[in-house]
């Protein structure tokens, strides 16, 4: 849980108001904190590229909205980022449980670990990775920069940083 | 009645109101028919103007109206849960529904086949279904904005068909932040 209280706190400091989330079992902790959090709004929502679109109406009505999902979300919403977030130039924080990264469990996370940091790296995204808990300070900082050159960033959670927060 | 005959002839309650409008012809031809600064014209991303109407009345308190399409509610069919379980009042989906993919040169879509969108909303949670003619549906919005205690799904049933128009002049940014000006976010317009 302290991981998981480091990383809200982090993102509430920064200016984040609004949060979704596709489910993780490493988000689970985040998910049950930000259920219990009366100062912002959060909702679970079926799938990403949704995500995304309430994301970019969250900021038409002045929030700075997060989206936290699995790294294999980042492939379900390829046309969102780029022809909503990016054509209008929208902050969004993407939170993602980098899954398939050492620790993983389940062999079949590897093929989008392998492939989603190029992705990113394809839509010009700004990228912050945590590894170890020092790394999650930065999180604060890292949202701001959203807001200052308007597009979405993606904070990567490897998969051994989260694992063993219960 | 096509969609630009029911874009003119809702117009007028429109124009109050804070309107997410679907990619393509749907924007184009309200871009023609009355442009409005509080107008946000979806220019890429088919399929989310429902999701962003729904972020955007979750975030303020004014009443907000997306403007879909079948083959694009087709497309993220999963938004009409979320709207089932999280839509406030100040949100009104309205469903055009011609049954066709009109952008893309009115291939059928499978509304005009088997699928009743109106049992979808329904079965996905929604509250206020209610489906209607093209001439009906400017007193269904009028209702849907009136009742500031509930949320609306509008489904208008009209025909296919499309009138010949131009793209939209407007940059994104312009379209972004007149937008945000009208709400009172942007104060350097």
């Amino acid at each position: 849980m302290k991981i998981s209280k480091k990383i809200i706190d982090n993102l509430k400091l920064g200016g984040v108001d609004f949060y979704l989330s596709v489910p993780c079992k490493l988000l689970a902790n985040m998910i049950d904190i930000l259920e219990n959090d009366n100062d912002v709004y959060y909702s679970a929502v079926p799938r990403e590229e949704e995500g995304m679109g309430i994301c970019a109406g969250a900021y038409l009505g002045n929030k700075f909205p997060c989206i936290m999902m699995q790294n294999t979300g980042i492939g379900n919403s390829v046309n969102a980022i780029v022809s909503l977030l990016q054509l209008y130039q929208m902050p969004v924080v993407f939170l993602i449980s980098y899954r398939g990264t050492p620790g993983e469990l389940v062999g079949a996370q590897g093929g989008m670990a392998k492939i989603t940091e190029d992705i990113l790296k394809t839509l010009r995204i700004p990228m912050l990775h945590c590894s170890s808990e020092n790394d999650l300070e930065k999180i604060s900082t890292f949202s701001k920069h959203a807001k200052v050159v308007e597009s979405p960033v993606a904070i990567l959670c490897d998969f051994n940083l989260m694992k063993d927060d219960t | 009645m096509n969609r630009f005959d029911l874009l003119n002839k809702i117009q007028n309650i429109l124009k109050d109101n804070l309107v997410i409008c679907n990619i393509g012809l749907p924007s184009q031809e309200l871009y023609q028919i009355n442009d409005q600064p509080n107008f946000f014209y979806m220019l890429g991303s088919m399929g989310l103007s429902s999701s962003i109407g729904l972020g955007l009345s979750l975030s303020q308190n004014k009443d907000v109206i997306s403007i879909d399409g079948d083959g694009s509610i087709l497309m993220n069919m999963n938004t009409l849960a979320t709207i089932g379980n999280r839509a406030p009042s100040n949100y009104t989906l309205l469903i055009i529904d011609n049954g066709s993919y009109g952008s893309t040169g009115d291939q059928r879509t499978f509304t005009d086949e088997n699928t009743s969108l109106k049992d979808v909303a329904i079965g996905a949670g929604c509250k206020n279904v209610v489906e209607c003619s093209g001439d009906e549906t400017a007193n269904e919005i009028s209702k849907a904005i009136d009742d500031k205690d509930n949320s609306y799904v509008i489904i208008s049933k009209i025909n296919s068909g499309n009138v010949k128009i131009d793209p939209i002049p407007l940059n994104p940014i312009t379209i972004r932040d007149r937008f945000r000006k009208y709400i009172g976010i942007v104060k350097y317009l």
